[in-house]
């Protein structure tokens, strides 16, 4: 049977929309932390941990007296921003990596297939627990040890991907007519995988978010003291009976932020399967 | 016949243990790969004199070419000797065996309220294609997979131990039901991305089936629908087994986590406090230990093939 | 032409009640009515066949009949099984209709059976739990296979074995009406003879009911008591087999019958319905041929003819037509063209020197127990056409593939004018239209870029659509908005960019509906005079080679077994093999 052509009926993507909302929302505290949350990092010792709604506090504070809504504003940045270049990153590495191995075939295809074996038969969040632990502790070595550690899966995907496309009449045509590999690979393939790429992109990042609260969770990642949801987390653990706002708004909003990111992928992907079926 | 399936048993097993030598040569490297001299890293914050660090240069055959050191590990490791711990200085092998069976009991709780719970709920969506059920179902899952373990473990402890008081809030507890009651809100805060998951997956295998012409034509010709549905479920097996496989992997890198937050002594809160305090040794030894069920179940994933997909086992006989 | 088949079930008029009574189907999707409410009828013992080209609506009448619409698809009409009436909107008790009544046979045995299942366990299904095994030797046995096939899976059989376990499988439960969409179109054509032999046989032996969904109208005509024409979606003819085809009265019908190439002689010209198939709700308050009728008036453009009764033939029993002019339609002879076929025939083989030459060619696929290639020899002079011919898996495609360089061989050469093949020099077209070309290119890109990598200019593209009967518009199209033949004309004309000498087409009208392929097949010809082109073409279907080729090549098990001109090996065919093939066609069968 062909594939069902939806074409008429098209209800406005509540989901996505809202997804969207969600994401600007975080973009903008984390493009404006300054101004959003200039006091995000100061300390009131004196006033101790605070619970909800105590004056100039509406959500409480942390053990050192930080406020919380501010520290969660100010912690919009390294949520989006290493997830981002994560994602990005290794999907470079992917596409790269995967075009050429899944192309060409051969020694390229051997070394990048035993490379993805190598990394994928270990947790990636826990090689980057050991790798992030025993090689430093910024947040930037922390978002390239992620970077390697996505790759892999990535290669596979667009490896994959290109595969399916290198038989097809219409490379075997370019071939024949003697267009260049290179012109071949980024010319013809990549266009036609875009949908894959751009909806595991997305995909990446919330996987990346969690990856990198989980780290910073840990201790590991983002340096003590600056704003980050996953150190809120584990710096929350302790005052759940104080002021359990202190874990429960850094854990919504990484809960809210992956969510969203999520299913604007799904959303995504859907639309360009339908695009690529449509044609 | 048997002599050929027991040849592409042997035949993956060998691959199996080829990727794990090369795993364990990553591994070795770590120590490598840890900034500084790997006699300091190896002596820890034990106090650092001359002598210590020739000992420990000897003890560690330092001095010799790195894979020649590599092979004195493995050589080792492979009898359960992997060390002495820097933290504790005692055996890195009793240490891991005493913090196995909580991190199994969690883990295998997990799996089986994950796999028990998801799979009926993906293939209950996947019929049900479209209406409210699947809807909240799917987005439940969009939810589930995009929430790290700690965070709902955290809001589990908040709601269900501190809030509700119906479950302890910290430990292992005394006797086998008490110390199950203890496991059940990690297991379940585990079990919750785990879970999501495997409804995603199962949804997707058993959608791809549902389309598929056989099915058409088992229907054409007057099949039931619970007849349908269990040929499509044989069908969708192939895959959701692999993607089972697959979620021991993620187990590992949500154990950790789970165990640092409802402070369980498992090998996961092993390892956080191995990898804070730079114990090269134990670190090594877990990475190893996991990276051997990791590669393990993926055989064994591999091997049911032989038995639930004809196709897989006509091919190895064929070779 | 000999009369139609002799049937011992009862035609259409007569005492007996029929089996399948379905008034007004009408099959609406969100995009609007794929089948425009149709009446159809079967008696026990009858064979129905529905006819027409891709998307006509033929697969959807079907599902509609069993209540297997994909999803968002809907039907409404009245259904009348043995006496018992049901309505299509409503919720219809299909469990107790399917299998018992009616069974859906579907087109492809490759996949219209679990994987995973041995075929005895899926015939078995459908038969009471007591006596399960014994019953499935006797379908086996009933559709030919032996009772160990009930062992296999279906991976192990051959697509024609699978085709028959599906037939048991569907005729387990004992259906008075068997639906078969298509059920040899994927098979060989030595296959689909003898499945459609053993369907005919089991229908006689169960006086069973039988609706046959096909493009072909030949294969309707050998097959069945009655014919009905569908066109977008549309009931245009229908009748006794015989009468709708020599003396068709819907215009639609008798140029898609003439667009069916002859296996016996070669035509000049093939005749072809120009424009294309219309989607069948685009149609409203008209004729949906009027578009490529030159017989339309006034009249087909106002209002939708309705289909009525061919009355002033003699001796016609319920030939309906839905056309305002029926009794001014001809049946479409072989056009009369002034040039003689010898005309369109170039210099002889031999005379010219060859331009390809293929020597010993072998190749094996890694993992297969037989060669795909066992010692291939092959000659194309320059401006020759040849024809490869033979089943799926005989290598036709391999060699083809091999002469590009698309693959490999493992021994033997290709020689081109000489040397090894040269670069560009040869050109390839691909079986699939669809994914011929570059989703995401315009036609203009794809075809400049092809002009770029032969060092000529952007400018020729407009060119080269001419060549191939397109307007240079189409150049800003994107794939998507073509129909397959126009796809496959932009194919051709990205193969001749870069200059081309030899064309090397792999199955090019295949995929093609008949009118569609007439036109591509007249455009390859029309290529050839104007422009010197050596086709090497190969094809499955031996009318098609009858029009296209000078010389065929015959390929079996990775061999030719026999070579000649084509009206010499087709007319009297020496390998066994060829006569095989000969005798399957179901053209060869009736046209003596
Ligand atoms: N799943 C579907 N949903 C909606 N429309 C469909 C679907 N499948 C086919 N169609 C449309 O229905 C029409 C008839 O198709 P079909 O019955 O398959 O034709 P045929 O069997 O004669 O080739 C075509 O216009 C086609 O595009
Ligand atoms: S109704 Fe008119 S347009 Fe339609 S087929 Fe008849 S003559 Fe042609
Ligand atoms: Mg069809």
């Amino acid at each position: 049977m062909k594939p069902v052509k939806r074409r008429m009926k098209r209800r406005p993507p509540v989901v996505a929309i809202l997804s969207a909302v969600v994401l600007a929302a975080v973009a903008v505290c984390a493009a404006g932390r300054e101004l959003l949350a200039p006091h995000a990092l100061d300390q009131d010792v004196y006033l101790g941990v605070v619970g909800a709604g105590v004056e100039g506090h509406l959500l409480g504070t942390d053990q050192l007296g930080r406020d919380i809504l501010q520290l969660s504003l100010a912690g919009a940045r390294s949520a989006l921003a290493g997830p981002i270049v994560v994602a990005v990153g290794s999907m470079v590495i992917g596409v790269l990596l995967g075009t050429f191995a899944g192309y060409r075939g051969g020694i390229v295809d051997m070394l990048a297939g035993r490379y993805a074996d190598l990394l994928l038969a270990l947790p990636s969040v826990l090689l980057a627990i050991v790798v992030a632990g025993l090689v430093g502790r910024g947040y930037w070595v922390t978002v390239a040890v992620l970077i390697v550690l996505f790759s892999p899966s990535d290669v596979r995907l667009v490896r994959g991907a290109v595969m399916e496309q290198t038989p097809r009449p219409y490379i075997e045509s370019a071939r024949i007519l003697g267009i260049r590999p290179t012109r071949i690979m980024f010319r013809h393939i990549a266009p036609n995988i875009v949908p894959i790429v751009v909806a595991n992109l997305l995909l990446n990042v919330a996987f990346a978010l969690v990856a990198l609260s989980s780290l910073s969770y840990l201790g590991l990642g983002v340096p003590p003291g600056a704003p980050d949801w996953g150190r809120q987390l584990a710096d929350g653990r302790a005052l759940l009976g104080d002021n359990p706002l202190a874990a429960v708004v850094p854990g919504v909003l990484i809960i809210l932020t992956a969510t969203a990111v999520n299913l604007l992928g799904d959303w995504l992907s859907e639309l360009l399967d339908r695009r690529v079926v449509a044609r | 016949m048997n002599g050929a399936v027991l040849a592409f048993a042997l035949r993956r097993a060998a691959a199996t243990l080829a990727l794990l030598l090369a795993l364990s040569l990553l591994v070795f490297a770590l120590l490598y790969l840890a900034p500084g001299d790997v006699a300091r890293n190896l002596l820890g914050t034990r106090n650092v004199t001359p002598e210590a660090l020739a000992r420990i240069r000897e003890l560690h055959h330092l001095d010799e070419p790195f894979l020649a050191q590599y092979w004195w590990w493995l050589s080792h490791a492979v009898t359960g000797d992997f060390g002495t711990s820097i933290r504790t200085g005692g055996q890195v092998g009793p240490l891991l065996l005493d913090r196995t069976g909580v991190t199994a009991a969690t883990a295998g709780l997990a799996f089986l309220l994950s796999v028990l719970a998801g799979v009926p709920a993906g293939i209950a969506t996947a019929v049900r294609r479209g209406r409210p059920l699947d809807r909240v179902i799917v987005a439940a899952s969009v939810v589930g997979v995009s929430a790290p373990g700690f965070a709902v473990g955290l809001i589990l402890l908040y709601v269900f131990a501190l809030g509700l008081g119906w479950f302890p809030v910290y430990g292992t507890g005394e006797g086998f039901l008490d110390a199950l009651w203890h496991l059940v809100l990690p297991a379940v805060a585990l079990a919750f991305g785990l879970g999501a998951f495997v409804v995603k997956l199962t949804r997707a295998a058993v959608i791809r089936e549902l389309d598929q012409d056989y099915v058409t034509f088992a229907r054409g010709r007057g099949l039931s629908e619970r007849r349908v549905l269990r040929l499509v479920l044989r069908n969708a097996a192939i895959p959701i087994v692999t993607s089972l496989g697959l979620m021991v992997a993620y187990l590992f890198g949500g154990t950790v986590l789970i165990e640092v937050t409802f402070a369980l002594p498992g090998l996961g809160s092993l390892m956080e406090e191995s990898v804070l305090f730079k114990d090269i040794p134990v670190v090594q030894a877990l990475t190893l230990v996991v990276a051997l069920v990791v590669s393990v179940t993926a055989l064994a994933v591999d091997l049911s093939y032989l038995a639930i997909d004809p196709r897989v086992r006509a091919r190895a006989v064929r070779r | 032409m000999t009369e139609g088949p002799v049937t011992e079930g009862p035609v259409t008029e007569g005492p007996v009640t029929p089996l399948l009574d379905a008034r007004d189907v009408r099959v609406t999707s969100a995009a609007g009515v794929l089948v425009a409410g149709i009446d159809l009828t079967v008696a026990p013992g009858e064979t129905v066949a529905i006819v027409g080209e891709s998307g006509s609506g033929k697969s959807m009448t079907a599902r509609a009949l069993t209540g297997l619409l994909p999803e968002g698809v809907h039907a409404t009409g009245r259904l009348e099984l043995s006496g018992q009436a049901y309505d299509l909107a409503a919720r219809t008790p299909w469990q107790r209709i399917r299998g018992s009544q009616i069974a859906l046979l579907l087109q492809d045995p490759f996949t219209s059976l679990s994987p995973v299942h041995r075929c005895g366990e899926q015939i078995g299904w459908a038969l009471p739990r007591a006596g399960r095994a014994a019953g499935v030797a006797r379908l086996l046995a009933e559709v030919g296979l032996p009772s160990e096939v009930a062992g296999r899976y279906p991976f192990q059989l051959s697509g024609g074995m699978r085709q028959r376990v599906a037939i048991a499988a569907a005729l387990a439960a004992g259906p008075g009406l068997l639906i078969a969409d298509e059920p040899t179109t994927a098979l060989d054509v030595t296959t689909q003879h003898e499945v459609l032999e053993l369907v005919a046989g089991l229908q006689r032996a169960r006086r069973m009911g039988l609706i046959l969904i096909t493009h072909d109208l030949r294969l309707a005509r050998a097959r069945a008591d009655r014919i009905m024409v569908m066109y977008a979606g549309r009931l245009v003819e229908e009748g006794p087999a015989a009468e709708v085809m020599d003396r068709p009265a819907h215009p639609y019908t008798a140029r898609l019958a003439a667009c069916d190439p002859p296996v016996t002689h070669r035509l000049p010209a093939l005749p072809t319905i120009p424009g294309s198939v219309p989607r069948p709700y685009a149609v409203s308050d008209a004729c949906a041929f009027a578009d490529r009728c030159d017989l339309a008036v006034e009249a087909c453009r106002t209002a939708e003819p309705v289909l009525a009764e061919v009355a002033h033939r003699p001796g016609n029993s319920g030939h309906r037509a839905a056309c305002v002019r029926p009794s001014d339609v001809r049946p479409v002879a072989a056009p009369l063209l002034a040039v003689p076929p010898a005309a369109a025939v170039p210099p002889e083989a031999g005379l010219s020197p060859a331009l390809l030459t293929v020597r010993g060619l072998t190749k094996r696929f890694p993992g297969s127990a037989a060669p795909a290639l066992d010692g291939v020899d092959l000659e194309v002079a320059a401006g020759e056409a040849v024809a490869v011919v033979g089943e799926s898996g005989s290598g036709k495609t391999t060699l083809a593939r091999c002469v590009v360089g698309l693959e490999r061989a493992d021994g033997g050469s290709v020689e081109f004018g000489g040397g090894a093949t040269g670069p560009r020099r040869v050109q390839y077209v691909f079986q699939d239209p669809y994914s011929a070309l570059n989703p995401g290119l315009t036609v203009g890109a794809s075809l400049a870029e092809a002009l770029k990598a032969a060092g000529r200019p952007r400018s020729e593209v407009s060119g080269l659509l001419d060549l191939v009967g397109l307007p240079a518009a189409y150049a800003r199209r994107r794939p998507r908005a073509l129909s397959g033949g126009e796809r496959q004309r932009v194919a051709i004309a990205r193969a001749l960019a870069p200059g081309a000498e030899v064309l090397v087409c792999d199955e090019p009208v295949s995929a093609l509906d008949v009118s569609v392929q007439a036109q591509v097949l007249n455009l390859l010809s029309n290529l050839r005079r104007d422009l010197g082109l050596t086709l090497l073409f190969i094809t499955h279907d031996l009318a098609v080679a009858r029009q296209v080729a000078d010389r065929v090549y015959v390929m079996h098990r990775g061999r030719v077994v026999e070579t000649g001109p084509v009206g010499g090996v087709l007319g009297a065919p020496a390998h066994e093999y060829t006569q095989r093939l000969l005798a399957s066609v179901p053209a060869a069968t009736r046209a003596e």
